[in-house]
């Protein structure tokens, strides 16, 4: 089940220091190489959203929101399987996250299993 | 006040001048008469000393001119009557006798004169300090009729207290209050008339004042029939001779309907904070919530992952133990979260208690994040480091805060340019410290920008208009300020001041 590549890595982007730690912790327990970024412009300015394989982001945060962050990304064709979390999921922002591409748009607090799954398809794709 | 010169003698000279020249002529014949009776029963020469009188009593009562008048008649006289064939160098002696004479008696006269003018001025300036007297005197009289006056129909009560702690003298007020009798209250000890334990409490204070300090202070006195009132003291020291303080002037004044009235405004004014509290949280629930949830979907995968290391053959204990200290970690945010929710919601009477007001904006903070980053607004804090405490009630403070976020949040929802949220902290010069909430908003209402404050007033859709009022009302109770100001170049701020002396608040 452990991924082979150490090149696939997994970009976490949250505003939330404890979720953060919690994504890391959860990656590092399954064997995924992980980064962590507290903001989309943090992730942009590193640089390593090229190495990255799989993107876990949460839509609301201060400055750049996940939804413009995916936005921006596609717009550089950047495309990084995107898995969305976020607190306050509606339909319509459901909707939009998914039809630019994202592959899980999942609520908090999540199930820990499909949320793997999707990190795992998301590397596999 | 002027005083005339009234003494019997200085009036004469205005007697009529024929009366006093005529004296003159009356006392030389009666000197003339009285020398011929006298020859006429052959005793010796005695016109020269019957002149001599006439020319005396003439000088004394009809003055100068008619006295030197008197001295050449006698001289005339003399050498008429008397001893008409004298040679020149007799008569020339007997005219210097007399001119001598004259000159006597004039001086006498001047010096009786002076005299006499002395005598009536030191007459009027004894009638003048007499008359001072009687004025000090009716003055007094007066005085102690508006000090008794005053004393007696004081609705404050008052007392004078010795250094043997015994009642010297209380007015009506004073017994109404105890319903004690003023005549059993003095020569009462204080502590009987207060209780044992209510004495201790106000006996430094007496101390304090029988050391020469004047001081007031408040507090509830019980009387002997149970009534409990509020009353405000006042301590004066009284030395009814410069040095030691002999007695203590206590002054007593009823507070107590005040009291009882301001304290069922705060009561009221405390749920009508409240209800704006609960109401304003009610808006936020779904940012509450997120907030809340936030940590728990943190402390659940934290959680999972710990299992994870632990179900691991073999199992990874370093790793899990610190997958369930994040667990922890992020359970307890959760906590503190629903606490401070919880705190906001409670209903109390408000409380007195040293404030961080840096504390106050950030728990803010952190509870409005959601809403915040909801509404893509960015938060900036620039918060003083040497800010002293303050006395205030931490719910209502931090209620203030969340009015003045939430309406500069509102502000900015409708704004398609930057949105951004600052709050700062700083001290004032004059003991205060200032707290400003600036946004990048719609801005004040322009010509409305002063009735903000007023109740109902809203520019909202879901506005109850009540959350500056009560805002406004919360501040003025912490003996500060609430006030806004344009933010340039766009947006609004406001501006909050709480003073840090202690003594400020009621």
């Amino acid at each position: 089940m452990v991924i082979q590549s150490k090149t696939k890595l997994v970009a976490i982007v949250d505003d939330d220091d404890l979720m953060r730690g919690a994504l890391q912790g959860l990656l590092k327990a399954v064997g995924l190489p992980a980064r962590a970024f507290a903001s989309a412009e943090e992730f942009l300015s590193s640089g390593q959203y090229r190495e990255a394989a799989c993107l876990i982001a949460d839509i609301r945060m201060p400055g750049m929101s996940g939804l413009e962050l995916q936005a921006k990304l596609n717009a550089e064709h950047c495309r990084i399987p995107t898995i969305f979390i976020t607190a306050h999921g509606d339909t319509k922002m459901r909707m939009q996250a998914l039809r630019a591409g994202a592959v899980e748009f999942m609520a908090k607090p999540f199930d820990d299993e499909v949320l793997l799954a999707s990190v795992r398809a998301a590397l596999e794709s | 006040m002027s005083y005339r010169v009234t003494g019997k003698w200085i009036a004469q000279p205005t007697a009529s001048a024929a009366l006093r020249y005529g004296l003159a002529l009356a006392a030389v014949a009666a000197a003339l008469g009285l020398a011929r009776m006298f020859l006429h029963f052959h005793l010796p020469q005695t016109f020269i000393a019957f002149a001599l009188s006439a020319i005396a009593i003439t000088f004394w009562y009809g003055g100068t001119k008619p006295g030197i008048l008197a001295a050449v008649l006698a001289s005339v006289v003399r050498i008429y009557f008397f001893e008409p064939e004298l040679n020149t160098v007799s008569r020339g002696l007997y005219y210097l006798v007399f001119m001598i004479f004259a000159l006597l008696m004039s001086r006498a006269t001047r010096a009786r004169d002076e005299l006499e003018v002395r005598v009536a001025e030191r007459t009027a300036e004894f009638t003048r300090a007499n008359e001072e007297l009687r004025l000090e005197i009716a003055e007094r009289k007066q005085a102690e009729y508006l000090i008794r006056q005053v004393f007696e129909t004081s609705p404050d009560g008052m007392a004078i207290l010795g250094r043997d702690y015994r009642f010297q003298r209380v007015n009506p007020a004073y017994e109404h209050d105890w319903e004690i009798p003023a005549q059993r209250i003095v020569g009462m000890h204080a502590a009987d008339l207060l209780g044992l334990e209510m004495f201790e409490k106000v006996k430094s204070n007496l101390e304090r004042c029988f050391a020469g300090e004047h001081l007031s202070y408040t507090d509830w006195f019980t009387n002997p029939l149970g009534r409990r009132r509020y009353r405000a003291i006042t301590y004066s020291p009284l030395r009814p001779v410069a040095g030691r303080v002999e007695a203590v002037l206590l002054i007593a004044r009823d507070f107590t309907e005040h009291i009882l009235a301001s304290e069922a405004l705060r009561q009221t004014q405390s749920d009508l904070a409240h209800v704006n509290r609960v109401s304003t949280m009610g808006e936020l629930t779904a940012s509450l919530a997120h907030e809340v949830n936030q940590p728990i979907a943190a402390a659940i995968t934290d959680a999972s992952t710990c299992l994870r290391w632990l179900t691991r053959d073999p199992p990874d204990t370093d790793e899990a133990r610190e997958a369930a200290s994040r667990a922890v970690k992020a359970a307890n945010r959760a906590a503190e979260i629903v606490s401070r929710v919880r705190l906001l919601f409670k209903k109390g009477t408000p409380q007195r208690e040293f404030v961080d007001v840096n504390e106050v904006v950030r728990e803010m903070i952190v509870l409005l994040h959601s809403e915040t980053t909801r509404y893509s607004i960015a938060v900036f804090s620039d918060l003083a480091t040497d800010l002293p405490q303050v006395m205030g009630d931490r719910v209502q403070l931090q209620q203030v805060l969340m009015n003045l976020m939430i309406n500069s949040i509102d502000a900015m929802k409708g704004v398609d340019a930057k949105r951004e949220l600052t709050i700062k902290s700083k001290r004032t010069e004059n003991e205060e410290i200032m707290v400003s909430v600036s946004d990048t908003g719609a801005g004040l209402p322009p010509q409305q920008a002063d009735q903000i404050f007023n109740a109902f007033f809203t520019t909202k859709s879901h506005g109850t208009g009540m959350g500056l009022r009560i805002s406004r009302s919360i501040m003025e109770s912490h003996g500060g300020r609430l006030w806004a100001t344009d933010n340039p170049p766009r947006g609004a701020s406001f501006h909050l001041t709480l003073s840090t002396k202690a003594d400020a608040q009621e």
